[in-house]
């Protein structure tokens, strides 16, 4: 056998509670991988605050603090404040929040954590929805969705929140986004954002079968055309902020592929579809036009 | 821990709300409606190859720079990669996944790769003792004989090959030019063969003349005749005999032997196979501005179309739709030839359209050498008279070689008439096994076929457009100057560039996808396998999405 692509020790193990095929479990597999045994996590209110088990059980053999659903960045702080105090300054600290946790009701903590630059690592796993109570719309839900609050005859009208300009904005040293359907980039931007000091970000594009209406065997491939159509860019933000890369090494696909096999998309037409697919293209165009802008100030 | 933790007064309690135990009592499999299960299917590659060699396996082997085990999977099959790396017209390739999706994989040139480290590396080769208490005859030393010799030999059956030349290898020797297939390689391949185990060699024995078959019959327990096609087919028209006319076979066997041809200012080929195409780069390396004069178009040629191609390539010309008419002579000294022009009729039963004549029409060519190539016969002195023939050629079951008479088989091109070196050594091989059957009283083992996957069962989301990786080559200006071989293979980086772009069809190559994706952590990666855990597989199915190459199948629960 070939050598292992991946390192072979598992921190995470079976019996947890996610659903079939859960992108929010593959990525919390895929960044334990990266950072060892030498982490402590901070979970706030989510999908991940059930699926790990029931009291007195965890299928994670780390420490994890379970924290309210808006803290998770403000409690990371305060766990590695703790830490150095007792003299240990190698543990990583990672905050593992979901896009409700994130974009919207923790955004506050987070940004007050950012802006003192508190050393920790903040994942945001993004399926897109407040998927544990039963898929509300958060502000990371992309137009044209339906979620339970955004029923069809209502679907959701507002763009997706752009939070890694939001992020960019803070001047931390690392920012990324990722994809399940790339663990090996993933896990690279894990260890990478781990070499920093201060907050790193990073946004994880996390497929949620049970949200999306989507067949949970399509977990992997709908991460994998969320990233060829465009619709989530594979990117990173270095020194603090000045920097950004976009992957673009990648065989374009059209974005009907991506949205036709998800239920949450399927009110749509071929017109909206089209309206969306243009959209997304401009959005592309203009990340492009920044990367190369930053690219060419001088001193950069 | 499989057991939940379970408090059975608050004193049991930790202070803090804190973890004590994993989840592994939770066997979440319960919740599984399908089941995914590893389930290897059948590269389409393996089934276009005649002798069946298991293609996906050397070529994993090759890229996890296993040779050795990569050239026992082709010797299992064929034991002359060196040979058939050279000059099969590789029927493997046109039926390659990877060709539906960009170019096919370049398998005959890493054949060939893999057939030079054998011959570099003759340890490899295993050598069998005779242990079996039956001994066997093997008729014609050409690839159909050699490979049933050797596969009667490795399994400890002594044999005793008998060949009518001074020297083996039928066709490969006397037919198949140097540049193509360089007489020291063959030497080698031979050598290789005879010495891999209990074989002994009787050249200059023309068996059916010089010792009848059924003195065969009497000494051993069984006979395998692989004699192939000796003798030119005759053109049967006017003027054929004489000054100037030649076979084709004889014509070639003079060049491979290293002797002097004149083939003249102008030569003309007649015919459209292999050998037309030998004949014709021959002469043309000779000396000879060449003609090939066809009956049919290019499109009916049964050349291989590589060497349709390179014999273009080097300045061969072509003239299509022409039958010989008549030989012209002045003074028994050949002039030209007048062909009859043709047309494409109906199809025959080869499936070619059939050329018949036009009318009245007929051309006119200067020539001071006219090679006829036209097909080849079986030589079947002696033999006739003792197995059942048809249409000239000997009469033997297809999947086992066995004729009429029990303990008499045959193969090759004798059996099926002009056919290819990769058929006549899996005839070989599959008489061989037949005849070892027999002998050990074994029965043929009943495994089912597993099911062959196509390009719809390939992810190809994990593989990127690339071009075939050609085989190195000296110019076709050179080329046509000498006889020196043409291609001169890959070196490693090259083989590993081509092994690299197999897709692997429908068999494991560890690429860890499966456990990778596992949400459920329930793929376990062994040393040499997956196994998937059945107590905490949900049944999401997303290895069985994800494996690039449909390693993987799925069955519904309790069916
Ligand atoms: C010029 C030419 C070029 C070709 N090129 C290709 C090619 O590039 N690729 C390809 O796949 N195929 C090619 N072919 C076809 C291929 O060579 C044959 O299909 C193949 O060699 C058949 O193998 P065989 O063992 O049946 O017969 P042969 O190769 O003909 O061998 C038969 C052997 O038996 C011996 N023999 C015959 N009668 C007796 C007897 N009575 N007693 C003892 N020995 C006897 C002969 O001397 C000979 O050595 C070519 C054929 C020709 C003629
Ligand atoms: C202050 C507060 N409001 C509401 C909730 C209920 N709640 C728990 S998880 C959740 C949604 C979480 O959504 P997200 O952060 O996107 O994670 P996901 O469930 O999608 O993984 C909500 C609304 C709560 N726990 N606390
Ligand atoms: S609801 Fe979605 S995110 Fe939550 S466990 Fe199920 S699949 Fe994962
Ligand atoms: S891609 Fe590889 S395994 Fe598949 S048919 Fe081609 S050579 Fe065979
Ligand atoms: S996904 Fe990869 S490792 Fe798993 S069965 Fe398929 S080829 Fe093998
Ligand atoms: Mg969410």
């Amino acid at each position: 056998m070939k050598p292992a692509t991946m390192p072979t020790e598992e921190l995470m193990g079976s019996g947890h509670l996610a659903c079939q095929g859960c992108g929010a479990t593959q990525a919390m597999r895929f960044a334990l991988k990266a950072l060892g045994p030498d982490t402590a996590l901070v979970i706030p209110a989510c999908c991940w605050a059930v699926i790990d088990g029931s009291f007195p059980h965890s299928c994670i053999d780390l420490p994890i603090y379970h924290t309210a659903f808006e803290t998770a960045a403000v409690v990371a702080s305060g766990l590695k404040a703790g830490l150095e105090m007792r003299g240990d300054t190698k543990t990583t600290v990672m905050a593992w929040a979901g896009d409700g946790g994130t974009f919207d009701i923790g955004l506050q903590s987070l940004s007050g954590a950012a802006e003192r630059n508190d050393d920790f690592i903040y994942v945001c796993y993004d399926n897109e929805a407040y998927m544990n109570t039963g898929i509300q719309r958060s502000s990371s839900t992309p137009v044209g969705a339906w979620t339970t609050t955004t029923p069809v005859t209502n679907y959701k009208r507002e763009p997706k929140k752009n939070m890694i300009d939001i992020m960019a904005a803070h001047s931390i040293p690392y920012i990324a986004t990722a994809s399940t359907a790339y663990p090996h980039d993933f896990m690279r931007k894990i260890a990478k954002a781990n070499t920093f000091r201060g907050t790193k970000y990073i946004q994880i594009f996390a497929p949620c079968p049970t949200g999306w209406k989507l067949a949970p065997e399509l977990s992997v491939k709908m991460a994998r055309l969320a990233v060829t159509s465009k619709m989530y860019p594979l990117l990173e933000i270095t020194d603090h902020g000045q920097k950004l890369e976009v992957w673009k090494d990648f065989e374009p696909t059209p974005i009907a592929e991506y949205m036709k096999a998800q239920g949450r998309f399927r009110h749509l037409s071929d017109a909206e579809i089209a309206g969306i697919e243009k959209d997304v293209e401009a959005k592309w165009e203009r990340l492009l036009a920044k990367e190369r802008m930053l690219a060419s100030i001088p001193g950069l | 821990m499989i057991k939940k933790v379970e408090f059975k007064t608050y004193r049991e309690m930790p202070i803090r709300p804190m973890t004590v135990g994993d989840m592994l009592w939770n066997l979440t499999g319960s919740w599984r409606n399908v089941r995914p299960y590893y389930d290897f299917k059948r590269s389409p590659c393996i089934v276009g190859c005649p002798t069946s060699e298991n293609i996906q396996r050397y070529i994993q082997l090759v890229t996890e720079n296993r040779y050795e085990e990569a050239w026992r999977t082709i010797i299992d099959n064929n034991p002359m990669p060196a040979v058939t790396g050279r000059v099969c017209f590789h029927p493997c390739m046109s039926n390659c996944t990877r060709g539906e999706y960009d170019e096919p994989i370049n398998i005959n040139a890493i054949e060939r790769s893999l057939g030079d480290m054998g011959l570099e590396n003759p340890g490899w080769m295993a050598k069998a003792k005779a242990t079996g208490d039956k001994k066997a005859a093997v008729v014609g030393g050409g690839p159909a004989g050699l490979s049933c010799a050797f596969y009667l030999a490795r399994a400890g059956y002594p044999v005793t090959l008998f060949e009518t030349d001074g020297a083996l290898g039928g066709v490969l020797r006397w037919g198949i030019p140097e540049y193509r297939l360089p007489n020291g390689t063959l030497d080698k391949v031979v050598k290789a063969i005879i010495d891999s185990g209990p074989i002994t060699v009787k050249t200059g024995v023309k068996v059916g003349r010089d010792i009848g078959l059924d003195k065969l019959e009497k000494e051993f327990d069984a006979v395998f005749l692989g004699i192939g096609l000796a003798r030119s087919r005759s053109m049967d028209v006017d003027g054929e005999d004489g000054e100037g006319v030649e076979p084709g076979l004889s014509f070639l066997r003079k060049v491979n032997g290293g002797e002097k041809v004149d083939p003249g200012k102008k030569a003309i080929v007649i015919g459209g196979g292999n050998t037309a195409m030998d004949v014709a780069r021959c002469a043309l390396r000779s000396g000879s501005d060449v003609t090939v004069v066809y009956r049919r178009t290019v499109n009916e040629m049964p050349a291989i179309r590589e060497e349709i191609e390179e014999a273009e390539k080097e300045g061969v010309k072509f003239e299509f739709l022409a039958a010989p008419k008549e030989i012209l002579r002045k003074k028994g000294k050949l002039a030209g030839i007048v062909f009859q022009r043709m047309e494409l009729g109906q199809p025959d039963e080869s499936g070619r359209r059939k050329p018949v004549a036009v009318e009245g029409e007929t051309i006119r060519m200067e020539a001071d050498r006219i090679y006829s190539a036209i097909g080849e016969q079986a030589d079947l002195e002696g033999i006739s008279e003792a197995v059942e023939t048809e249409w000239n050629l000997i009469k033997a079951d297809e999947a086992t070689g066995q004729t009429g008479r029990k303990k008499v088989f045959a193969g090759g091109d004798a059996v099926t008439g002009a056919a290819s070196v990769v058929e006549a050594i899996a005839a070989g091989r599959k008489a061989a096994e037949k005849i070892i059957r027999i002998f050990t009283g074994r029965a043929e083992s009943g495994e089912a076929e597993p099911a062959t996957v196509g390009i719809d069962d390939i992810n190809t989301d994990y593989f990127s457009k690339t071009r075939q990786t050609k085989m190195p080559r000296i110019p076709v200006g050179r080329a046509r100057e000498g006889f020196g071989e043409i291609h001169t293979g890959y070196d490693a980086a090259l083989l590993h560039r081509e092994a690299d772009r197999c897709f692997s069809c429908g068999v494991c190559n560890y690429c860890d996808n499966c456990w990778v994706f596992c949400p459920d952590v329930a793929i376990m990666r062994h040393e040499n396998e997956y196994e998937i855990n059945y107590d905490y597989c949900k049944g999401c199915l997303v290895c069985v999405q994800e494996c690039p190459r449909n390693a993987l199948s799925t069955r519904e629960e309790g069916k």
